[in-house]
């Protein structure tokens, strides 16, 4: 494991050693160091403005590193993205956008078709396995912004599972989400998992992390531990990640308060 | 210097039409805050627009006379439409602008190309006639002016706070439409003010560009504001001084309000490039700093 | 004598080809929210078509120079601090106006011209300002074919389209000079403020019929084009400004279209109101975008 001649780098979707971050000359994210291998969901963890959607979009490739390396699928970020997929939050979508929820998935098929070429038979058919995975296949004619938020963000889980991608990043999925759609959200990611999806999910909800996840990634501008999501979701390394926001301990159940 | 930037103004209708402009300055440094703030670009370029048609109505009923009570009611009648239109949430409000703003200047164009004087008059409604002001409209103008910035200065803080964040302020019980509606009306209030001696279509310049470019200095409300009423005074002054020199000296005819809104756009492009150029010198002494 | 021979009939095809590529171009304009850009547009291009006319090149050519440059302004001051997509664009349409209007007003005739500039002269088309009008409407028609997908994908979710790695910045320019290019062709016809009912009205009112791209398209087109050829009719037998008749009738088609629409007009949800005034809604649109309180539903 230790040996990178030994492990096939394809293995490994994601390595970031040392990495910062930053849009301008002042770094937002320094000191994030980690991996993720297939078939693993790894957790980004932290308060608002901690620079999780910051990280997501380095991995993709669309924010500058300025120090230390991204690595994915030992490629660097912009030379991966095809095989890369990216769910954002439901919300920032308009939703009097006259698209069928079908299309929505379908557009995962979109670079895959290439430039110029309509989508064919079996595109239509990946996209409508993927939407049966998110458990909306009989939605599929419906108008995007007539569902739920929770179904909203199930139609972007289904788009990005049509890309076949073997990194997959949510960013903040279980936001105002429904419990419907969270279990059928969490259903989907355990597929992907049996598949050898590698899955990165930021999150500000603890007790999802630790239901979802394998390992956990605590961010607050910097990186405050990273490892085994039992190991890492301490009491102490998350009062240092929060800082003086209200952290309650309950047993085993650790709540945040939030503004 | 002296024959370009001071002689010019000996002229009686030169003064006067530097006083109109110092007045509109003043207006619209303070509005045009409020218009970046709000965002409202659009909705003050539609203001503009949609006067014309009463402007036409007021000089076909009544001539030049009625021209001023026919642009208040087209930009009371717009101000609630714009209002309304804003609020509700099925068609985005860009395209009801759009169509809304297109279709009162097509009423305009229509019932000015009925007249036999079509060309002449179409033109001066739209570009106004900066150097035939009036002190007759000298004076509408400042009670324009003073009725505007009391209003706004009143209600600064809440429109301020509605600007922010909406969701709070409707939260403390303060009703968001009537906010818009005033605020509304004082856009439209400079389009009227501006009509006769800018033009209703220029008056964008001046209801935009000011704290666009007080906005390049600085992000406090304060400074953007005062920055906009300098850059649009300096701008009036410069551009009267610069039409009528290329006139006497040059024989070149250069349209009055026009040249004092290339002027203020000239100031802008001025200050974006200092920024830039203060940015980039910046920039190197921290990579300088971290090397 | 020809059929192409007679000025009316050069001004009949000259409207059926202008609307069609304004329907065309509108839907993308009413999906991306560039009402403002497309006014903006018709302002910008002014300048560009006096120095044209001033050094004796062709207009349509002078105008698209113009455009683009503005195109490229507006995306370069967008970036600026502080700065968003709409200040941006209404200092290039004042900066592109007011240039336009100095450079005229330094020429004989300044009234006349810019009344033709304002309200266009559909009246006068030549066979080859048809010619050009076919050619953007064939190039509009093949482009918009050709990455009608990955437009698609852009203007309903952008993030999503740069995570996949399209060039979403690219995308945006090509429609930039998409909509610059009809707005070139369209002005001289009809004129500038006027441009913007076409382009507009039919897809705003399209949109408030269908929830399917493709036939918002089809129904953009149809609008667009049965508004220009009833503008060129009423303008005749009214003794009228062509130019206005036209935007008059685009913008009635939306107007109607906002009071009779099914589910989306004012008729039809006053009365779903009603219906539904026990029961409360789920998933509404984002209110807080447009300054009211989002309900505590949900979030």
């Amino acid at each position: 494991m230790a040996d990178p001649a030994a492990t096939p780098p394809v293995v490994e979707a994601l390595h970031i050693d040392h990495a910062a971050i930053a849009y301008d000359a002042e770094p937002v994210l320094t000191g994030v160091t980690g991996r993720v291998h297939a078939g693993e969901v790894v957790a980004l963890i932290g308060p608002n403005g901690a620079g999780k959607s910051t990280l997501i979009k380095a991995v993709l490739g669309l924010v500058p590193v300025v120090g230390g390396t991204v690595t994915v699928l030992g490629r660097t970020p912009a030379a991966a993205r095809r095989d890369v997929a990216y769910v954002p939050q439901a919300d920032i979508l308009d939703p009097q956008f006259p698209v069928s929820v079908a299309q929505v998935v379908l557009m995962g098929r979109y670079r895959e078709v290439g430039w110029l070429r309509r989508p064919g038979r079996d595109d239509r058919r990946i996209a409508a396995e993927a939407l049966a995975q998110v458990g909306l296949a009989e939605r599929a004619r419906a108008t995007f912004g007539t569902l739920s938020g929770g179904q909203r963000q199930r139609v972007l889980l289904a788009r990005a599972i049509a890309q076949r991608p073997r990194l997959l990043l949510l960013d903040e999925p279980f936001n105002g989400v429904d419990l419907v759609s969270q279990d059928a959200l969490l259903g989907a990611l355990r597929g992907l998992k049996r598949q050898g999806t590698a899955v990165l999910i930021s999150t500000h909800d603890l007790a999802l992390a630790q239901h979802v996840s394998d390992h956990a990634c605590l961010l607050n501008r910097r990186m405050f531990g990273f490892g085994p999501t039992g190991a890492t979701l301490t009491p102490d390394l998350l009062r240092a990640t929060y800082g003086n926001q209200a952290l309650e301990l309950h047993g085993d159940q650790i709540v945040v308060a939030h503004h | 210097m002296h024959a370009t930037l001071v002689e010019p103004f000996a002229v009686p209708f030169m003064a006067r039409a530097l006083t109109e402009l110092l007045l509109l300055a003043g207006l619209a440094g303070v509005v045009s805050t409020h218009v970046l703030t709000r965002r409202l670009g659009f909705v003050a370029d539609a203001m503009t627009h949609t006067v014309f048609p009463g402007i036409v109505l007021g000089f076909l009923t009544a001539g030049v006379d009625g021209v001023l009570p026919g642009a208040l009611a087209a930009a009371a009648v717009t101000a609630v439409l714009l209002t309304l239109l804003t609020r509700s949430r099925r068609v985005t409000d860009d395209t009801a602008l759009a169509v809304l703003l297109a279709a009162m200047f097509a009423v305009g164009v229509v019932l000015v190309s009925r007249r036999a004087s079509y060309t002449a008059d179409l033109t001066s409604f739209l570009f106004g006639r900066l150097l035939t002001v009036t002190t007759g409209q000298i004076a509408q103008t400042a009670v324009v002016a003073g009725l505007v910035l009391i209003t706004l200065a009143l209600l600064h803080k809440e429109l301020l706070l509605r600007a922010f964040d909406p969701q709070a302020a409707a939260a403390m019980g303060y009703r968001i439409w009537l906010l818009d509606l005033v605020l509304n009306l004082a856009v439209a209030l400079v389009v009227v003010a501006a009509a006769q001696s800018v033009g209703t279509i220029l008056v964008i310049a001046l209801l935009v560009v000011p704290a666009a470019t007080g906005r390049l200095i600085s992000d406090r409300i304060a400074p953007i504001t005062l920055a906009g009423v300098a850059v649009a005074a300096l701008s009036g002054y410069l551009g009267l001084a610069i039409s009528y020199r290329a006139s006497v000296s040059h024989g070149l005819r250069l349209a009055g309000g026009a040249t004092v809104v290339l002027t203020l756009v000239a100031v802008y492009l001025l200050t974006l490039l200092a920024g830039g150029l203060a940015r980039a010198v910046q920039s190197r002494r921290t990579s300088d700093a971290v090397a | 004598m020809r059929w192409l021979d007679v000025a009316f009939n050069r001004a009949l095809l000259e409207s059926v080809l202008v609307g069609s590529m304004c329907g065309l171009i509108g839907v993308q304009v009413v999906l991306r929210r560039q009402a403002f850009f497309t006014m903006a547009m018709t302002h910008a291009t002014f300048p560009g078509v006096v120095i044209a006319a001033v050094i004796g090149v062709n207009l349509y050519l002078g105008g698209a120079v113009a455009g683009v440059l503005a195109a490229l302004t507006v995306t370069a001051l967008s970036r600026r601090r502080g700065h968003d997509v709409s200040t941006a664009t209404a200092v290039a349409l004042a900066a592109g106006f007011s240039l336009g209007v100095v450079l005229l007003s330094a020429q004989n005739g300044f009234t006349k011209n810019l009344t033709a500039y304002l309200t266009g002269s559909i009246l006068t088309v030549d066979e080859q300002d048809l010619m050009v009008a076919a050619a953007v409407t064939a190039g509009v028609v093949l482009v918009l074919a050709a990455v009608h997908k990955e437009l698609l994908y852009a203007a309903f979710d952008r993030h999503g389209a740069r995570a996949a790695g399209y060039r979403t910045g690219a995308m945006d320019l090509l429609v930039l000079i998409l909509i610059e290019a009809v707005v070139a062709t369209t002005v001289p016809a009809i004129g500038t403020i006027l441009t913007l009912a076409l382009v507009v009205a039919p897809a705003g009112a399209a949109r408030l019929w269908t929830d399917r791209i493709a036939s918002m398209t089809a129904f953009a087109v149809a609008v667009a084009v049965c508004s220009a050829v009833g503008g060129l009719y009423l303008s005749r037998a009214f003794d009228i400004a062509a130019g206005g008749a036209i935007s008059l009738l685009a913008a009635a088609c939306f107007m109607l279209s906002t009071m009779f629409a099914p589910r989306q007009g004012l008729i039809a949800r006053a009365a779903h109101r009603r219906r539904r005034r026990r029961t409360p809604p789920a998933g509404e649109p984002d209110r807080a975008a447009h300054g009211e309180p989002v309900p505590a539903t949900g979030r």
